[in-house]
């Protein structure tokens, strides 16, 4: 059946570029021994190739969980996940993913993280210093290459990082809130430096976040999740035209579009509150899921 | 993120590896593999620790009645050193780095000085397992009432609460953790104090049983003994970890 | 002298955390000196500086030999019972459920008077050096093998992710990441398992009572000499100190290696 519905969609979008990511009524669920909790209810989305897609929504609605998910990072309980017409069964090198944190290894330096993943592949170290140092280069780290992580600021790291997920050049790239950690003007640095990247490299990107104004910035479309239940609850695409700069952020467009998107979260996040919230597992509160 | 952890497999897994490896010794001695005076098969020595039960007990009484006075003793005053030494600084300055210094050396090595300054009775032994197991307890509790958060302490300055009240109120429940975890070292330092002195010199108690019965081959003495060394070992230890849970439990509110 | 060079040298003489614990014990020597000088006491029971360093030179030969048997045999015990603490720790955390099945068992072990089992040791293994060094073992290995499974278990759960994302095999995550992330736990429980080796080689000494420098002070405390007692004792503090110190420069040389100090992200 889903074979079925997969040609009917593809064939009406115009081929798998359309749909190279789709998620099709995808359901995650945590058995915590006493009842089951519903992270994440019938999800579906698609995105076409070099599309960058941001998942917006509040703390603890399954958007991270869905993210791991589309990596292979975390068993789907039902649904399917097909990314470039190959169902998801574990982690592919097509895919580059960026965490929250840096995931920095303090005994090497810039360059050898960002060489990192070339280790791991076992692909010919030599083919890709140039690039590394390109990378450097581009993110505004160059004079950098020889120092430690504990040496760097928080944002520096990330852009470190962003190297490292460039380096072995994926297809795709899953950012999982990689800048929430960040203060606000470091954030912001952050996000012109990645519409910068994407200019150069453009990638098909899913990007969890919840900060709209981050998600209408860098975002071709935004979706949003709400955690009760948890699942999207609307495609809002974001008309700029790239190149973009954060300028936009002061047009009366974007100012619509934030509040917009404000007031779908604040709509959904206040639905349903007698159903247990998924934030109860991230919390650890058992007693309050179990209620 | 996985489920959430049977409590059966979390308890049942660890039983069932310990009883295997009973079994495996069990089989092990009674299939020939190795001799009865080297290693009694774990049936003999539970038959026994239960035919001799009131000669153990009373040994198990003299080791563990020192061994918990020497305990109680090292966590008074390692917790009484501890403020002499974070509220005096001149005394801090001149003993810290003489305690720290100590702390790297093997302490159970002086234990035959402890018997000839103080005799060959039970006040040596304890004096012993006092010394063995007072540092931790004194270390501990010193970086528990440095560490106070310093806005908790600032807080009680600006209530312009005295140094007594801050003492009371913000350092004392602060340190309690670093106490609580050191007294549970002392536990184990005090039963081991106790019985390297009995190997040294005793005329009753386990150590004196295990070392006793060592020339003779008394194996499944031995054992027994050890066995119920064990269980004095961890009664004093559950004894501590139960007070420490309580303690926890008081410093979270909850 | 420079001007500031003397400033330098008087804000190090003025700097009373040094020069405190020194004067403490220069006068505790002076005085214990004194004392004995006027008011003697049992050679048994305590000896003046002066006859313990006396005893020091010219039992120099005999107490050496013994210093460098406690030695060997602390570094033997040691060695092992470091190789097999981390292979143990790493094969305890290969799944779930071999963690399950043994950790708590080694947590266990660790709670129990272990001295006790000394004379187990002597019965089995002779009064030689297999013994007390097979003790010693005994002694020191929990506690690398609980420290190496703590910190195996310790890199964040996003860290393994970034690997898993990569392909990496089981292997590699291991060798290329949790494996240095360990290192700071392992290191600690070398710390740990350096000092517990020395116990389990001087406590077999006491047992055994063949040679190494517990056995001097057995030997010395039941003969009512305290003066080689003591000798032994200062010999003792010495070799604790240095080899202390070894695992300590280890420690220095793996942090040079990792590029940071021990305290940093990936382990609380």
């Amino acid at each position: 059946m889903t074979d079925a519905a997969g040609g009917f969609d593809a064939a009406l979008s115009g081929g798998p570029d359309a749909a190279f990511i789709r998620v099709d009524d995808v359901a995650k669920t945590y058995d915590t021994g006493r009842t089951t909790i519903e992270a994440i209810s019938n999800v579906s989305f698609q995105t076409a190739k070099g599309q960058f897609v941001a998942i917006l929504g509040p703390s603890g609605c399954g958007k991270s969980t869905l993210l791991m998910m589309c990596a292979g990072l975390e068993p789907v309980t039902s649904g399917t996940i097909t990314i470039a017409g190959q169902p998801m069964t574990g982690p592919r090198t097509s895919i580059g993913v960026m965490f929250q944190d840096s995931t920095l290894l303090p005994w090497k330096s810039v360059l050898e993280n960002i060489l990192f993943p070339i280790r791991i592949l076992r692909r010919p170290r030599s083919e890709y210093i140039d690039r590394a140092r390109a990378l450097i280069e581009m993110v505004g780290l160059a004079g950098f290459e020889d120092k430690r992580p504990h040496e760097l600021s928080g944002g520096m790291r990330q852009r470190v990082a962003i190297c490292r997920a460039l380096i072995y050049d994926p297809d795709i790239l899953l950012m999982d809130e990689p800048f929430s950690a960040l203060d606000a003007i470091t954030r912001d640095e952050m996000n012109d430096a990645l519409l910068d990247i994407w200019q150069r490299y453009t990638k098909t990107a899913l990007f969890v976040t919840h900060s709209i104004r981050e998600a209408v910035l860098l975002a071709d479309r935004v979706l949003v999740m709400t955690d009760r239940p948890s699942t999207i609850i609307e495609d809002v695409p974001i008309p700029f035209v790239r190149p973009r700069t954060n300028e936009i952020a002061e047009t009366v467009e974007f100012v619509r579009i934030c509040s917009h998107l404000r007031g779908l979260i604040q709509h959904g996040h206040g639905r349903g509150q007698d159903k247990p919230g998924v934030a109860a597992i991230f919390q650890g509160n058992k007693v309050e899921a179990a209620r | 993120m996985k489920t959430a952890p049977n409590i059966a497999r979390v308890l049942g897994l660890p039983i069932a590896t310990g009883i295997t490896m009973c079994v495996v010794w069990h089989v092990a001695v009674t299939s020939g593999g190795v001799p009865q005076y080297l290693l009694p098969a774990p049936t003999e020595v539970a038959r026994k620790l239960i035919t001799s039960l009131p000669e153990l007990l009373g040994h198990a009484a003299i080791s563990g009645l020192e061994a918990v006075a020497s305990f109680l003793l090292a966590t008074a005053l390692g917790f009484a050193g501890a403020v002499a030494l974070v509220y005096a600084p001149l005394l801090r300055e001149i003993f810290y780095p003489s305690i720290v210094g100590f702390q790297l050396i093997p302490k159970v090595a002086l234990a035959p000085l402890f018997i000839v300054w103080l005799g060959t009775d039970s006040v040596s032994r304890i004096a012993f397992a006092t010394f063995l197991s007072f540092f931790p307890v004194l270390i501990s509790t010193m970086t528990g009432l440095q560490n106070a958060d310093p806005n908790a302490v600032r807080l009680s300055r600006s209530l312009t609460a005295s140094e007594w009240q801050t003492f009371v109120s913000v350092r004392i429940p602060f340190s309690l953790p670093y106490f609580f975890s050191a007294t549970k070292v002392a536990a184990t330092l005090a039963v081991t104090g106790i019985v390297v002195a009995e190997f040294i010199t005793a005329n009753a108690g386990l150590g004196f049983l295990i070392l006793s019965s060592t020339p003779r081959m008394e194996t499944l003495t031995i054992f027994a003994a050890i066995l119920m060394l064990c269980f004095v070992g961890l009664l004093l230890y559950g004894a501590v970890s139960l007070l420490e849970r309580a303690g926890r439990r008081w410093f979270k509110g909850a | 002298m420079s001007g500031t060079a003397r400033k330098r040298l008087s804000r190090l003489l003025g700097a009373r955390r040094v020069v405190a614990p020194l004067v403490f014990l220069l006068a505790l020597f002076i005085v214990w000196e004194t004392w004995l000088h006027y008011l003697p006491m049992s050679r048994a029971v305590i000896a003046p500086p002066s006859a313990i360093f006396a005893t020091l030179v010219n039992g120099f030969p005999i107490l050496m030999k013994h210093t460098l048997s406690t030695l060997i045999e602390i570094v033997q015990g040691f060695l092992l019972a470091a190789v097999v603490g981390i292979a143990i720790g790493a094969l305890i955390t290969i799944s779930t459920w071999t963690r399950q099945a043994f950790y708590p068992n080694i947590v266990f072990f660790q709670l129990i008077p272990k001295v006790a089992v000394a004379p187990l040791f002597v019965l089995w293994l002779g009064v030689g050096t297999p013994s007390r060094v097979a003790f010693a073992v005994f002694m020191a290995f929990f506690a690398i093998a609980i420290a190496t499974a703590t910190g195996l278990e310790n890199t964040k759960l996003e860290t393994i992710r970034l690997c898993r994302s990569l392909t990496a095999s089981h292997w590699q995550t291991f060798t290329k990441v949790r494996f240095p992330f360990a290192m700071p736990h392992i290191f600690a429980g070398l710390k740990v398992g350096m000092a517990m080796a020395m116990i389990g080689i001087i406590v077999g000494e006491f047992v055994t009572g063949q040679e190494g420098l517990g056995y001097v002070i057995m030997f010395a405390s039941s003969a009512g000499e305290s003066a080689p007692l003591y000798a032994a004792l200062l010999l003792l503090a010495a070799l604790g100190l240095a080899l202390y110190s070894c695992v300590l420069l280890a420690e220095l040389a793996v942090q040079r290696w990792y590029g940071a100090p021990f305290v940093s992200e990936g382990f609380a």
